[in-house]
């Protein structure tokens, strides 16, 4: 499929408008079985239990359920890559499984760190969106589960970072305008003093590859889910607006300089021979900073988000149906990504005689 | 974080609004203070006190319990047995992992946890969802201190009718459970 678009359409406009900063909003709910000692502590055989007991809760909601102990290992890092697994499940633990439906946006990690994980996500800003899909299938495994819970702690977890309403809600932000005009830092500084945390969504600190943020809720107990979930929204609206003034800076203060840095990422991702993962990253970063502040014409904001899903690794190699080492993963992805870019060969002007 | 309730008074000056807003927890009880940033300074907090990490808490933790396993048993706390009876973990294991073994060591170790909490959370009180299962005197008890919670605002900005009101609210309720 070729992401070139003649005419920018208004449906392309809207994408922009819609998940420009914030692509995705994700709510997640630990919870653990009374009675019974915490995944890491428990023997195999409660492990079992534990898995049997809630895949069977889950089983209406959630009819895809697959195993990860015994999964091969390129499965397991692409869930990783959709965000359905954590970091803890991905080097495949005993007695562990993950649970979802076709469309994706509900999922449950059994036998994680905790006993179950509720994760909802939703496209672009919608918290409380995730908060009541993560909320009503919570409701609905409770029906058959047991919780561990304390009326003055809340729901106990196994982490005491998580203690209370084992909630955390994270969104996902693109602030390619915050770093380049270096006013990242004191943000994230400002927004750790008032209980948030702000981590590269690959990779840590100003270093976030691909100017890919994840601002997330650091306290769980003494607060009730609405009011983390009003609080963060509010926040992140408020960090949308610096990105937005950063880039309106970027675009009248530097222009050349931007255009410049949306065209060499173009020109590098659609033409190069060899792509690391990382180097794809940054380029697609700055080409949809390029889109974005209407510095490259004829291609669409949601193709540059589909391959940054795309060119990561298990999905390069899950699309081209075998695995493959590091080398011919490069020579893939960089074929995959000028296969998306190329542009229409221009026709040239017959000269008159 | 946003105060939706309106501005809460200083404490200490009653002129000021609070916006140092501390729980301590001595002997295991917890007081809670509100105050402004010059009276909270005067009774040397360090209001530009960031909130501690994890692994930071852990440490101060590990040296608050190996001053109390160095000092002698008279100064011990009353420390419930020395593993949870239910998963087997000891206080040493929980301190070495940063994790407890199962719902049971938040009660066995919970002279020690509860600090731990209080200064990771910055609160001691579940003000969430609740389970609903859980039986009604355990629904009474999150609700009772939620409203208690807006009780201490309101009487902190001396909105005497909202705190009666409130007052009736919590009598109200069935009796609330107290024990975790």
């Amino acid at each position: 499929m070729n992401g070139r678009m003649t005419t920018r359409r208004g449906s392309a406009v809207a994408y922009e408008e819609a998940y420009g900063l914030t692509l995705s909003s994700r709510v997640r709910l630990a919870r653990n079985l009374r009675g019974l000692p915490f995944p890491d502590q428990a023997t195999a055989q409660i492990r079992a239990q534990v898995l049997q007991c809630v895949q069977t809760a889950a089983r209406e909601a959630l009819p895809i359920q697959e195993s990860l102990a015994d999964s091969p290992r390129l499965f397991r890092q692409r869930l990783f890559e959709d965000h359905l697994i954590s970091h803890h499940l991905l080097e495949g633990r005993p007695e562990s499984a993950v649970c979802r439906n076709a469309d994706r946006p509900l999922s449950i990690m059994i036998n994680e760190e905790d006993h179950v994980r509720i994760q909802a996500i939703r496209a672009g800003l919608a918290l409380r969106e995730a908060w009541e899909d993560a909320n009503a299938l919570d409701d609905l495994l409770e029906q058959q589960l047991d919780y561990a819970f304390s009326p003055t702690l809340g729901y106990l977890t196994s982490c005491p970072t998580n203690v209370g309403t084992g909630m955390r809600a994270s969104v996902l932000m693109h602030l390619p305008g915050l770093v380049i005009m270096s006013e990242i830092e004191p943000i994230i500084n400002g927004l750790s003093k008032i209980g948030l945390a702000v981590r590269g969504r690959w990779g840590e600190g100003t270093a976030a590859l691909g100017h890919m943020f994840q601002i997330s809720n650091q306290l769980t107990l003494g607060l009730s889910e609405m009011r983390i979930v009003e609080d963060l929204e509010a926040i992140v609206k408020e960090v949308a607006g610096h990105e937005q003034n950063a880039r309106m800076r970027l675009k009248q203060e530097r222009g050349l300089f931007a255009e410049d840095l949306a065209a060499r990422a173009e020109g590098l991702l659609s033409s190069a021979r060899l792509m690391t993962a990382q180097e794809a990253l940054e380029r697609l970063s700055e080409l949809r900073l390029g889109i974005a502040l209407g510095l490259v014409k004829g291609l669409d904001m949601q193709t540059v988000d589909r391959l940054l899903l795309d060119v990561q690794p298990a999905h390069l190699q899950t699309a081209a149906g075998r695995s493959m080492s590091g080398e011919e993963r490069d020579v893939e992805r960089a074929r995959r990504l000028r296969q998306e870019l190329r542009r229409p060969a221009k026709r040239t002007a017959k000269r008159n005689p | 974080m946003h105060d939706t309730l309106g501005m809460m008074l200083c404490e200490s000056c009653h002129a000021k609004e609070a916006t140092v807003h501390l729980t301590q927890v001595v002997d295991g009880r917890v007081s809670k203070h509100h105050l402004c940033e010059g009276c909270a300074e005067k009774q040397g907090i360090d209001v530009h006190a960031q909130p501690m990490d994890l692994s930071g808490m852990m440490a101060n933790l590990k040296k608050h319990l190996a001053h109390l396993q160095d000092a002698p048993a008279t100064v011990r706390p009353p420390a419930g047995p020395a593993a949870c009876p239910v998963c087997g973990l000891t206080r040493k294991d929980i301190l070495k992992r940063g994790r407890l073994g199962c719902d049971h060591c938040y009660d066995v170790f919970a002279p020690d946890m509860l600090p731990v909490i209080v200064s990771l959370q910055h609160s001691d009180q579940h003000l969430g969802k609740v389970p609903r299962r859980a039986s009604e005197r355990m629904k009474s008890s999150v609700e009772a201190a939620r409203l208690q919670r807006e009780l201490d605002r309101a009487v902190a900005s001396e909105n005497y009718e909202l705190a009666a009101n409130l007052r009736d609210q919590i009598k109200a309720l069935p009796a609330a459970e107290t024990a975790p």
